[in-house]
Parts: C-alpha cells; sequence; structure tokens
C-alpha cells in the first residue's frame, strides 16, 4: 500500500492542481491555496481513497503537509 | 404624465469572445455559422441522457476543448462545467479588445453574466451520490458550483475585474438581459467596462427527462444533426446545447479614449414580460413585440431601419410561428431574418449572448447567415428567412430577440460600428 506520505501529495497534485514541488512537510496548507472548502473536499476523497474515517479529524488550513500526512497515517494504521 | 425619455445611449461592442458547439472562438463560429452546415461532431447522443425520448444535444468535445490544460486543476476544480465555458469565452472577449487585466482600472470592470439553470450537472452528479452511498460522501461545493452566479464570480476571480457583478436570470431571455442590464449600467455611468453575456450547460439526465415530458424537445433521435431546424414545416421542438458568448462593452468615450476598434454598438434595449404562463409564450406575442418597441424607441430607431434579425427562433412549433408573426407586424417583410439554433443548439440562457454576438459579426460582415436545416419554410412564416447560403446585405441596424420561459422577452437593437 502506498504510504500516507504519498497519497496525500498525489492527491494534492492531482485533484487539487497544487504544484508537486511546493508539498513539503513543513509548508501550512494555506500556502497551496488548501483553504478550509479545499480541506473538507480533500477530507472526503481521501476517506474514499483509503476507506478510513476523518470524521472527527478537526484540520484546518493552518496545519502543515506534515501534520496533515501524520493524521492519515495514524487512520490507516487505525 | 408621459414617460421620461432616456437620452440616446450606444455602448461600444469592443470584445467577442464565443466558446460553442459550432465552434470554440469567433473566428471558427463565424466561417462554420456562414457556412450554415450542421457538423455531425456536433451534436449526439450523450451518455448521461440514454433511453430518453431525447438523448442528443449539442455539445463541445473534450477532443476540441480540453478545459483542464486551459484552466488549470486549482481553478477548474471550484467551476461547474457551465463556468468554466465563461471564463474561457471571457478571456478571449477581454482580449479581442485590446484590454490588459493587470493594467485596467479593475473597480471600473463590471461583470454580468449568468444562465438558466447554472451548475445544474454537478447538482444531479451529488444528488445521486447522496442517494447511493450516503450523505457522508456528498461534496461541500454544491453551493459555490451550481448557483447562476457562479460564472460571473468565476470571470471576476479569472480577470481580476473587481467592479459591480451578478447574475441575470430570466431563462432562455438571461443573455439578452444580461446585455440589455450592462447597457442600462454603462450608460448610468456605474462602469467604464462591462464584461458580459450568458454561458449554460445542462448536460442533465433530471432536466432532460423532464423537458421530454414537457414535449418541448425534439425526438428525432434517428438524425440530431437535422433535429433542430427553425422555420422548417418539419420542424418538431428544441435541441439543447451548451456554450457561452460574451461581449465586451464599454462607454464610448471609454472605448474612444484608448483608441479601442468598435465592432458595433448596443443602442437600445427593451424588455417585458408576457404575464401570461408558466411555459407558452403569450399567443399573440404582445410581450415580445412590447419589449421590441421599447428597444427601438431606446435606440431612436424605426421599425424601417431594421435590416436585421437575429431570432430567438427556437425551432418548436408555437414559438417560431408567434415569433415570426410578430416580427412581420412590426417589422415588415424587408428585414432577413435568420436562426443559428440549428448550429449551436438551444443554449437556453447563453442564446442570447451567442447571437448577440453573431449579430454584431452580422453587422461588421454585412452578411447574415444562412438557418441552418431549413429546407422547406412552413407556409404560415410570414418573415424573409435566409436559408441555403449566407446574403450579403447592406445594413446599419439589427435586432436581437430573445422569449424566456416564464414570459420574460427582451430586445437589443445593434447599429454598425
Amino acid at each position: 500500500m502506498a504510504s500516507a506520505t504519498d497519497v496525500v501529495s498525489t492527491l494534492m497534485v492531482q485533484e487539487f492542481g497544487v504544484d508537486p514541488a511546493a508539498v513539503r512537510p513543513e509548508i501550512p496548507l494555506y500556502e497551496l491555496r488548501m483553504d478550509s472548502l479545499a480541506l473538507e473536499e480533500f477530507r472526503i476523497i481521501i476517506e474514499g481513497r483509503l476507506e478510513i474515517d476523518l470524521e472527527d479529524v478537526s484540520l484546518t488550513s493552518r496545519n502543515t503537509v506534515g501534520e496533515l500526512v501524520a493524521l492519515v497515517h495514524s487512520r490507516t494504521l487505525g | 404624465m408621459t414617460r421620461p425619455a432616456n437620452p440616446p445611449f450606444t455602448a461600444a461592442v469592443t470584445g467577442l469572445g464565443l466558446v460553442t458547439a459550432a465552434g470554440v472562438g469567433t473566428g471558427e463560429v463565424w466561417r462554420n455559422v456562414t457556412r450554415g452546415v450542421v457538423s455531425p461532431s456536433s451534436v449526439g447522443p450523450r451518455e448521461e441522457l440514454r433511453g430518453l425520448p431525447c438523448d442528443f444535444m449539442y455539445s463541445i468535445g473534450a477532443d476540441v476543448l480540453d478545459t483542464a490544460q486551459r484552466l488549470g486543476v486549482a481553478a477548474q476544480r471550484l467551476m461547474d462545467r457551465f463556468s468554466q465555458l465563461a471564463v474561457l469565452a471571457a478571456r478571449e472577449a477581454v482580449a479581442d479588445a485590446g484590454l490588459d487585466p493587470s493594467a485596467w482600472d479593475s473597480d471600473r470592470v463590471a461583470v454580468v453574466i449568468g444562465s438558466a439553470h447554472g451548475g445544474i450537472p454537478f447538482y444531479d452528479d451529488q444528488h445521486a451520490v447522496l442517494t447511493t452511498q450516503g450523505p457522508r460522501r456528498v461534496s461541500p461545493k454544491i453551493a459555490p458550483l451550481t448557483v447562476v452566479n457562479g460564472a460571473a464570480s468565476s470571470v471576476c476571480m479569472d480577470l481580476g475585474a473587481r467592479g459591480p457583478s451578478m447574475a441575470v436570470s430570466t431563462a432562455c431571455s438571461s443573455g439578452t438581459v444580461a446585455i440589455g442590464t450592462a447597457h442600462q449600467m454603462l450608460r448610468a455611468g456605474v462602469c467604464d467596462i462591462v464584461v458580459t453575456g450568458r454561458a449554460e450547460s445542462v448536460c442533465s439526465r433530471l432536466m432532460t427527462a423532464s423537458a421530454c415530458q414537457m414535449k418541448a424537445l425534439s425526438t428525432r433521435c434517428d438524425d440530431p444533426a437535422s433535429a433542430c431546424r427553425p422555420f422548417d414545416a418539419d420542424r418538431d421542438g428544441f435541441v439543447a446545447g451548451e456554450g457561452s458568448g460574451l461581449l465586451v462593452m464599454e462607454r464610448p468615450e471609454h472605448a474612444r479614449a484608448r483608441g479601442a476598434r468598435i465592432r458595433a454598438g448596443v443602442a437600445g434595449y427593451g424588455a417585458s414580460s408576457d404575464a401570461y404562463a408558466a411555459v407558452a409564450p403569450d399567443p399573440d406575442g404582445r410581450g415580445i413585440e412590447s419589449a421590441l418597441r421599447t428597444a427601438l424607441t431606446d435606440a431612436g430607431a424605426t421599425p424601417s431601419d431594421v435590416g436585421h434579425v437575429n431570432a430567438h427562433g427556437t425551432s418548436t412549433v408555437f414559438n417560431d410561428l408567434i415569433e415570426a408573426t410578430m416580427l412581420h407586424r412590426l417589422l415588415g417583410s424587408a428585414p432577413l431574418v435568420t436562426s443559428s439554433k440549428a448550429m449551436t443548439g438551444h443554449t437556453l440562457g447563453a442564446a442570447g449572448g451567442i447571437e448577440t454576438a453573431l449579430t454584431v459579426l452580422a453587422l461588421e460582415h454585412q452578411l447574415v447567415p444562412p438557418t441552418a436545416n431549413l429546407e422547406s419554410l412552413d407556409p404560415r412564416i410570414p418573415v424573409e428567412v435566409v436559408a441555403k447560403a449566407a446574403r450579403p446585405a447592406a445594413f446599419d441596424c439589427a435586432v436581437k430577440t430573445s422569449l424566456g420561459f416564464g414570459g420574460h422577452n427582451a430586445a437589443l437593437v445593434l447599429t454598425r460600428g
């Protein structure tokens, strides 16, 4: 199975048009123009892709890419 | 008490943008429309409509228009298709006008675009998600993508236009009412430049199923390319189409001061309401006649000035008869009448935008496009309808008429630039 990092960065590039070179762990999501609407859309896409449940996870555009990957990773392990 | 007379005002049309089933880009659309031959690739069955009494529509193939490549994924994901078509037409119109969005006074640039149905395909998709997968899988983007003002806000974002913006929604007369509203905004001085017209893309199984129940659509499924045949004795209903037609209009002083090429003028606008029925037009065409009279008065024109009419001409039995009878009553038999709907499909809210752009081109080229698929004129149609081949003619004044469900009528008077 692809790592959480791969899935997150692939989705951001393919579905949200983010520059692949910009997807780095320390970058806050708002710098990638992942605003609150984009994050809610991202949530349902990645839930479907990985068959996980992120409903109770708090996501804001101030989170970094690394924090988002960690959240997704923790759910895929569960 | 007499009505106040508006001082005459002719808005300058300085740019055109067309994204239609008859072609992408104004040059290609005009070549195809004046040739008057319906391309089989422009109209045909759609998977979404399979099994319906009318299973076809006019659309723009992915092979001729790659929206993701043109718009980029990040922008495209925030637009349903009607907004995407609007943004592409707006870019063409602004470039055609010789305007630079990085240099204009953006607070003085208005955008008046909309559509009859907005993002109904996305609404359809997401309703299917709701019923098959449940509410937790529904997209959070239904409101921003489906509202009819989605096209206007998308164009504002894409161009950086920061003046007043709005959608106008009056069913199938939306495009003509939008341009009329833009004319009034320029006249009132609330902006210097306005990007205006309409966009529509209604490949929706639900909407098409309903329109079939209404018996409004052609059911000529065995020959889609000949199904839309305005003013023809064998017409049997309209055929939907997707597309966008936008104009850049300016206050004439503004256009002159920057040395812009003025392609035509919008000299008069009139609108009226039938107050008669939800769908059927007033059987005597009194509403559209009133709109056209108002537009002529607004332009300071008389019926004998009108050399060309780009008609609503939907290919339904009633619209074409009522409209043509009204045109004859008011304008006589001299004007050369055409309908371009067999080339583009009935783009519903977008019709007036695309067809006003074609009227501008007719004035420029002094050439009236033929009504495609018109083989045998309905003998009850009393006006001169151009058929078979484009007809050169000398005219300084042309008219665009539109009628919308709900009895919304609108007319524009255009003059040579």
